[in-house]
């Protein structure tokens, strides 16, 4: 079973190879065999062909080009680039700036994938069911996606203002010293996954809901009849169905969680003292500020690695499991 | 259907492709970058003088493009100069133009200045002295002085009024300054409701407030004559940040923590800071938002009056065909002369940075009336140029970094400027090693 749903996976793009491959004589020359597959799926690789070029060039070429800028470097300004081997990723790794981007991003990644994703539950559970209120709450859960990342972040700029900012002005009645939100190190990063955490939780949302959806209804009903309660429902059988929804929803939590820093662009610039610095805004960092390619080609890479890593990862436990979203 | 789409998209493309072709016989077409990086209504005013500029030059056709704040203009240009697609002329952030030289990004316009018939001297002669140490290096001039500020004290009169202070007098030293701030500071307990003084510190304007804090403490921030060496480790800067310390942890009349410029101006505007630093550049907004009385003045001394200029130069890439070099530099002298530079430094708040454009009768009338605009000219007087070195941005957050652990209450003035040296110097070392360094 399992192996026919992978030649099946396989086989999406070029259905109309799958007869021919299979009813080849085995002993046929190796060449031949492939040319003759070539012939029967070249009409799927013909229109595949333009995402293939496109991919090509502004996916894996500029990949490529970090590979080949990561081994070069000049030594004085002046001086003409030149091969350099690991030398900018062992730069890269010894760079204080750098190990603590990791450091933050992990904070950061731990701190919104964890909150958002319990959130994103909690509201599933509680809005499970359709009709109007809970659709309208769903509404308003979800506007947060809608709003741009950057626009999102010049809203909080204001209301994280010292002082005067709407956070502060019903905050401080209540504190004796008003916190300086994104200008003091140890608070900085944690407004920032406030924001993550606003942001992401209702996109979340959605695929718990979806998930919930295919929760069987007759296991619960005879759960139900059992006098099994809320809870040991919730415990036994929908936690247990959600878990290729968990999967999913938390690799692309951490996805996003390395890739998406346009509040740390907007609001704090990588500051103060390079509390709020994340991995990717340190690569921009070394590409824009130090105009250092090398060393942010490096970094691109070791991020890049540490992400597909991950992914791979992720992918095989979910195939694994029978099934994913 | 989608093979008509198809032929329509093909159409639309051979369409596209030919209109370059053609454009030959038009007019030449230039870009030019600029930045918007105070508040204000910046982009509006850019949009109106490039409009004017294009009615009275029939033969060029410029376009304004907007890049973001001076640092992404900066990353823009380079990439447009990588990409092979340099923008005719920028106007580039003033600091920026000795790490662009030193990476060969800038042309020399010393022999646009010759073709003109005029000499170097003559040229820069139109400009304030004060600002010509950012457009020239090594004797050749890089940028052309566009819009130009320098640090500002703002003062709310009518709070200075309550706390029985003439607003008429303003402070002059770092001490007037000091008991000014405890005066104008309220507290109920131990909660603070209106602050003294409000200094911003975020990048960027971090540095640039150092840099005023130490020169008027007597002291310098960087080899003016050399891009190879900052004096963060000294007694006038570590004076400047050891007051600027005092104001926030000792005097308790400044807010904790690093404040961007936008949440200062804010502050002052809503009445919750009684006075700031800030640059010329924001005097408009201020102008227009607030609904108090308020009061200018030069940044006070505690060894000597100086400040630095900030602002923007008008400046362009290497590798320009030699027809959009002849538009960008008819653009660069229209922009700058007297009658414009007059209307953008009434638009915008800055200082006009030609003389002349104080003698046009317009700028005598809006002196008249806006006589705060003044100040900043006056200051100019006191002026020096804005600290430039290789690889300018890393070496400032360098300081920067440290400076924000001070406010925040992490670090003392002391450990923090010499942890800020030895990062600065890490930074200019290769600099350094191929030219103060490199020896025979």
């Amino acid at each position: 079973m399992r192996s026919i749903s992978r030649r099946d996976e396989m086989s999406l793009a070029e259905p109309a190879a799958l007869p021919v491959a299979t009813s080849a004589a085995p002993r046929l020359h190796v060449l031949k065999r492939f040319t003759s597959s070539f012939k029967a799926s070249l009409p799927a690789y013909l229109l595949l062909l333009p995402s293939l070029v496109f991919l090509a060039l502004f996916t894996y070429g500029a990949m490529g080009r970090v590979l080949i800028d990561a081994l070069y470097q000049r030594a004085t300004p002046k001086a003409p680039v030149r091969f350099v081997g690991l030398d900018n990723i062992s730069a890269v790794l010894a760079d204080p700036a750098f190990t603590g981007a990791v450091v933050n991003n992990l904070i950061y990644a731990v701190g919104t994938v964890v909150p958002s994703i319990a959130l994103a539950l909690l509201f599933a559970l509680a809005l499970s069911r359709t009709h109007a209120v809970n659709s309208a709450l769903r509404a308003a859960l979800f506007l947060p996606v809608l709003i741009p990342m950057v626009a999102a972040s010049a809203l909080f700029l204001f209301i994280f203002l010292p002082n005067v900012g709407l956070l502060d002005y019903y905050i401080g009645r209540l504190l004796p010293v008003l916190p300086n939100w994104l200008g003091d190190p140890d608070i900085a990063l944690y407004a920032i996954m406030v924001i993550t955490v606003w942001k992401n939780a209702g996109y979340y949302m959605l695929f718990f809901l979806a998930g919930l959806q295919a929760v069987p209804e007759d296991v619960m009903e005879a759960a139900h009849l059992d006098g099994a309660g809320p809870f040991m429902r919730l415990r036994y059988i929908i936690l247990p169905e959600l878990k290729p929804t968990f999967l999913f929803v938390t690799v692309i939590a951490i996805l996003n969680a390395v890739t998406q820093v346009d509040h740390v662009f907007v609001m704090t610039q990588g500051g103060p003292s390079n509390s709020t610095n994340l991995v990717l805004f340190y690569i921009y960092q070394q590409a824009v500020e130090h105009y250092d390619v090398g060393k942010a080609s490096a970094a691109t890479l070791l991020t890049l690695a540490a992400l597909m890593g991950l992914t791979a990862l992720s992918f095989r436990t979910m195939a694994n499991r029978e099934g994913g979203p | 259907m989608l093979l008509s789409r198809r032929l329509l998209l093909g159409l639309a493309m051979a369409g596209a492709l030919a209109v370059p072709a053609l454009a030959g016989e038009g007019p030449t077409e230039i870009d030019l970058f600029f930045p918007v990086p105070v508040d204000g209504k910046l982009a509006r005013d850019m949009g109106t003088l490039i409009k004017e500029f294009n009615e009275t030059h029939p033969a060029i056709k410029a376009t304004a493009v907007y890049t973001g704040s001076y640092d992404d203009t900066l990353i823009k240009t380079r990439a447009s100069i990588k990409a092979g697609k340099p923008p005719a002329t920028v106007i580039m952030s003033a600091n920026f133009l000795l790490d662009m030289q030193i990476e060969n990004e800038l042309t020399n316009l010393d022999s646009l200045i010759a073709a003109d018939g005029t000499t170097k001297d003559q040229f820069l002669g139109q400009f304030f002295p004060a600002l010509q140490g950012n457009a020239v290096i090594n004797r050749s001039v890089y940028g052309v002085p566009f819009h130009n500020s320098t640090p500002l004290l703002y003062i709310n009169a009518d709070k200075a009024k309550e706390a029985g202070l003439d607003p008429n007098k303003p402070p002059q030293t770092w001490a007037e300054l000091t008991d000014w701030a405890k005066k104008l500071t309220k507290r109920e307990g131990d909660k603070v409701t209106q602050w003294g003084i409000a200094i911003p510190c975020a990048y960027d304007y971090c540095g640039w407030m150092m840099e005023t804090l130490t020169m008027s403490n007597g002291g310098r921030y960087y080899n003016e004559e050399f891009g190879g060496e900052v004096y963060y480790d000294t007694p006038s800067m570590l004076g400047a940040l050891s007051w600027w310390n005092d104001l926030v942890y000792k005097h308790k009349v400044h807010a904790p923590g690093a404040t961007p410029g936008p949440a200062v101006s804010t502050s002052f505007i809503s009445g919750n800071a009684a006075m700031m630093m800030l640059s010329t550049g924001s005097l408009t907004y201020v102008r227009d938002n607030a609904k108090f009385a308020y009061k200018v003045a030069f940044i006070p001394r505690n060894v000597r009056n100086a400040v630095p200029i900030g602002g923007a130069s008008l400046i362009m890439p290497a590798g320009l065909e030699a027809d959009k070099q002849k538009a960008a530099w008819t653009l660069i002298k229209w922009m700058t002369s007297p009658e414009k530079s007059g209307w953008w430094s009434r638009a915008t708040g800055y200082f006009a940075p030609n003389m002349a454009a104080y003698k046009t009768p317009e700028m005598v009338d809006f002196l008249n009336k806006n006589p705060d605009a003044k100040t900043a000219v006056e200051q100019l007087d006191v002026a020096k140029p804005w600290f430039a070195t290789y690889k300018t941005v890393p070496v400032r957050k360098n300081l920067e970094d440290e400076v924000m652990l001070v406010l925040n209450g992490k670090k003392q003035p002391k450990e923090a400027l010499a942890a800020a040296q030895k990062a600065a110097d890490e930074t200019l070392k290769p600099y350094n090693a191929e030219t103060s360094l490199k020896l025979p």
